[in-house]
């Protein structure tokens, strides 16, 4: 009775007064507080250090192996924001949102803070004295090719420890693994031009066709590609370049298109093969091996097998025959298949038709230093791994810059594997998947707070090594960097050599100073140098010369018929790499669940996108809660309805889903790496990661779904911007 | 009955507000001196002695030698511990005094001196020393001392600082709507800014 009769005016009126009370408090001066704060001042500082006023130093971002140079800006000790740094070539002082997030990873409140070995369930703190000397104790228990060590991707000064201490304890076991590496692109690639990663002119080209490479958003180096692809839009001579997007799900890259073609999944190297057949009926010159092994592939053929309309791929031809040079690119989506080498080996021959090659597909520079050139990751190397934990073949495993535990496959088994080895070391950020499993956890520094160099695997200009240096003092005494651990275990087994090194950083000061004259500073003293190379953040090398070649060719190239439906399985599923969570390892910083995907702008969740005419088919709307089932695995997520898409086609994200790790990222949707089925790329063996088929089911609930996009970007209120257009009333000879 | 719950309500309101007014109407709200409590200081930091008239057995020493930031940022700042043994180092006489000892004590551990803050502002008020120290030092020829002072008092007569002045709002804006001149030679005046945004940003 009290709560229905004191209503919403007296409730007012009340607070009214109550309000008036609280402001006559606040006229004294009871909030000015004398000597209840303290003010820090520092013990000793340079004088450009001006408290509130921010310095930047140069550093290189550590959220994706694109190694873009950042600089951060320090007030009062602590990094504040992060800025492109205008001197690498790589991102020429811009940054993308997954980069700006990097200093929610350096004070993410669940990073681990202190060593921790495995009691029964738990970990328990123990010092770092303890922690190395019982690595020590159990590499020197097994035999040398019983140890393995699983990285990510790894460059530079790391790199070449590593290395070191592989060689010192006589072990050749080094994985490198990488969940959503273009690892078969890279293989055609050095089939056909002679590299794995030749540097792409988007600028120079007049048309980029792209089979799925999503370069704006999360391949390679998407910030580096972006500047290129300004270029292409408006170049110096006022020609806009035509960007063509074929794939089956819709990327950022897509949506930038003038044209985005949908296409049946896996059928993109027969529509390469077609144009090249096509261009040849039109006129441009093909060697006759070549034309003869396409003539099968008439427009009408092609047409069928892709479901791209003749009248397109007419256009296409015409549109490549008249402007050239033109980049056509093999992305995540051609290359994603058991016949993914075929699919990018057929892209490689358009190119090299269309006389691109040496053009818009170049020799990237040679890496002076071998030593410290990038090994980039694959998903073969986790197989083989795998495949050795089976046999019991591992008995001290280290794992470093993976998180294997969630990007594997269910069907991999690795959880259980990695259950047979009997000590296994996990250096990391967060208590994740992987680290959960561990015996010995070792915490590491924040990217912002680590020294280390990085030599990226596309480089956009010359050769260059990228320094990563502290921004602020550690946040944790109890975290120590991967060069020091590196360090730290090197002295144990090669003292002579390593015991003049108090820490990384003097070994990595030693190290550059050492080879000054190669690295740029020959004329200078090694103060001057080392201090110029760290106000730069980058060094700039002579890169050696290397030749790009035209190796592609028709002979054996056999691209399978397209798909045959499984009426059991009758959907394809497509993993889709979202710009901010790649493969989840960034899952726990918030900007990133909260940021929305540029496509669908849902937050917080996965989704599963949808053709409406597939929705339609199985009576499904928007916010349905359904079952995605492949023979290897299910899962459950709300459906958000979406035109761009191919009917036969789902689309889940992939790093969602995390069941460790932190806060902002477990439980936070679903795993999507679990459900796919082990089908692998018949030349090199690696995960065809677009290979899965599933049935999707209604699981009977229905969400709303948390998205920015309502009525205000949905309809525009009636004021037309981007108003939309059927996609058969463009023409795309009139856009050109 | 309800309506007899709403008129206690109303009444416990108003004599609470009440009550609360007549607290706060104790304390005036604009005086020209308003001493803040004593603070202690890990180090009684004697700005006498740095700053005080020769006469009185100060060193006379400019406020912005230490306080060097004042003039090139929002933040005063406290001077870093490096400026204090950069002239102690070399002052023997005093060197086995108690409060050098702990500064030196302080100096060799690499820590910083944990000084407690006399003059803090709430967090909503941004005052930029920069500005003020501009204009009244620089512009107006105004002696160090006297422009400091307008805020934080005559700190030269002081040992460990106090705060002397209310630094209220209304304390602000008493100084702000005064005229004065543009600058030492000008015969043209203006006064300090009175936009809310100023401060509230
Ligand atoms: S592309 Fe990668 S390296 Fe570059 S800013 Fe973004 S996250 Fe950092």
């Amino acid at each position: 009775m009290i709560e229905n009769s004191f209503n919403r005016r007296d409730f007012l009126k009340v607070l009214g007064w109550g309000g008036a009370t609280v402001a006559l408090s606040g006229c004294g001066n009871t909030s000015v507080e004398d000597g209840k704060e303290f003010v820090t001042s520092y013990v000793q500082t340079a004088d450009y250090i001006i408290p509130s006023i921010g310095t930047y130093f140069n550093s290189t971002c550590a959220q994706c192996d694109a190694g873009c140079g950042i600089m951060g800006r320090v007030r009062e000790g602590r990094v504040l924001k992060l800025e492109g740094n205008p001197k690498s070539s790589i991102n020429n002082g811009k940054m993308c949102g997954l980069g700006q997030a990097g200093v929610q990873a350096h004070y993410n409140p669940d990073r681990i803070r202190e060593p921790l070995l495995r009691n029964g369930d738990k970990g328990e703190a123990i010092t770092w004295e303890k922690a190395l000397g019982l690595i020590n104790e159990k590499v020197g228990g097994v035999k040398a090719e019983n140890v393995a060590f699983l990285t990510g991707g790894v460059s530079g000064h790391v790199k070449a420890l590593l290395k070191n201490y592989l060689d010192a304890l006589g072990s050749g076991h080094h994985y490198v693994y990488e969940a959503v590496a273009p690892s078969i692109m890279r293989a055609a690639n050095k089939k056909a031009y002679g590299i794995e990663m030749p540097r792409l002119r988007l600028d120079k080209a007049k048309v980029i066709v792209s089979f799925g490479a999503d370069f704006l958003g999360a391949w390679i180096s998407p910030v580096h590609f972006s500047q290129q692809y300004a270029r292409f839009r408006k170049a110096d001579n006022g020609e806009r370049g035509v960007l063509v997007q074929v794939e089956s799900k819709m990327t950022l890259t897509g949506a930038n298109a003038d044209r985005w073609l949908a296409i049946r999944p896996g059928t993109e190297g027969i529509l390469a093969l077609g144009l090249i057949n096509s261009l040849a009926a039109a006129g441009l010159s093909v060697p006759g091996d070549v034309a003869a092994a396409v003539k099968d592939y008439t427009a009408d053929r092609v047409s069928k097998d892709t479901g791209v309309s003749n009248e397109h791929i007419g256009k296409l031809a015409a549109l490549l025959k008249e402007r050239s040079p033109s980049l056509i690119i093999a992305g995540s989506a051609a290359e994603g298949y058991a016949h993914g080498s075929q699919n990018a080996t057929a892209i490689a021959l358009l190119n090299q038709v269309l006389g691109n090659v040496g053009k818009t597909v170049e020799a990237p520079s040679g890496v002076p230093f071998p030593q410290m050139a990038p090994t980039p990751g694959n998903r073969f190397a986790l197989q083989a791994l795998n495949d050795n934990m089976a046999q019991d073949k591992v008995k001290v495993l280290f794992s470093y810059g993976a998180n294997p535990v969630f990007t594997a496959p269910a069907s991999m088994k690795l959880k259980e594997n990695l259950k047979k080895v009997p000590f296994k070391v996990v250096f990391a950020h967060y208590m994740d998947e992987t680290a959960v499993e561990a015996d010995l956890v070792l915490p590491l520094d924040s990217a912002l707070e680590d020294w280390a160099t990085a030599m990226p695997e596309y480089i956009a200009e010359g050769a260059q090594l990228s320094i990563q240096q502290p921004l602020m003092e550690k946040l944790y005494p109890g975290t120590l960097g991967m060069g020091d651990i590196l360090l730290a275990l090197l002295k144990q087994r090669r003292p002579d050599e390593y015991k003049g090194y108090e820490d990384f950083y003097s070994y990595l000061r030693s190290a550059m100073v050492s080879n000054k004259g190669a690295l740029g500073g020959a004329n200078e003293d090694d103060d001057t140098f080392w201090d110029t190379a760290l106000s730069r953040g980058v060094v700039k090398l002579v890169g050696t010369p290397v030749n790009i070649s035209s190796n592609a060719s028709a002979k054996g190239l056999v691209v399978p018929a397209p798909f045959v439906e499984d009426s059991a399985y009758p959907l394809h599923l497509i993993p889709a790499v979202s710009a901010s969570l790649r493969d989840g390892r960034n899952a726990n910083e918030p900007w990133l669940q909260e940021s929305p995907d540029p496509l669908t702008t849902i937050v917080w969740d996965s989704w599963v996108e949808m053709h409406p005419k597939t929705a339609a088919k199985l009576g499904i709307v928007e916010g349905d809660i359904v079952e995605v089932a492949s023979k290897s695995g299910a899962i459950k997520a709300q459906v958000y309805v979406f035109t761009g898409i191919h009917p036969d086609v789902i689309s889940v994200p992939l790093g969602y889903g995390h069941e460790a790790m932190g806060r902002y990222a477990k439980g936070i949707g679903v795993n999507a790496f679990k459900i796919l089925d082990p089908v692998f790329d018949k030349e090199t063996g690696e995960l065809a990661m677009h290979e899965t088929r599933v049935k999707v089911t209604k699981a009977g609930q229905r969400v709303i779904i948390v998205k920015d996009e309502g009525p205000a970007g949905g309809n525009q209120m009636g004021r037309k911007i981007a108003v939309r257009m059927s996609s058969s009333k463009v023409n795309l000879s009139e856009e050109v | 009955m309800y309506c007899f719950l709403r008129l206690s309500v109303l009444l416990v309101g108003l004599i609470a507000s009440a009550g609360s007014y007549a607290v706060n109407a104790v304390q005036p709200l604009t005086t020209a001196d308003d001493l803040g409590p004593k603070v202690e200081q890990p180090i009684e930091f004697p700005h006498d002695r740095h700053a005080g008239d020769a006469a009185k057995g100060g060193m006379q020493i400019n406020c912005m030698y230490c306080h060097t930031y004042a003039r090139r940022s929002i933040v005063a700042g406290i001077p870093p511990l490096q400026k204090c043994i950069g002239c102690h180092q070399s002052i023997e006489s005093v060197r086995e005094t108690p409060r050098i000892k702990k500064l030196f004590e302080y100096w060799e551990a690499k820590k910083a001196v944990p000084w407690k803050k006399v003059h803090d502002l709430p967090d909503f008020v941004r005052f930029n020393h920069e500005r003020h120290i501009q204009r009244f030092v620089f512009a107006q020829n105004k002696p160090v001392q006297e422009a400091c002072g307008y805020c934080h008092g005559d700190v030269k007569t002081m040992t460990v600082a106090r705060r002397q002045k209310p630094l209220s709002m209304g304390w602000c804006v008493s100084c702000h709507q005064k005229d004065h001149p543009v600058d030492a030679t000008s015969t043209k005046t203006t006064h300090g800014p009175n936009d809310c945004w100023q401060c509230h940003k």
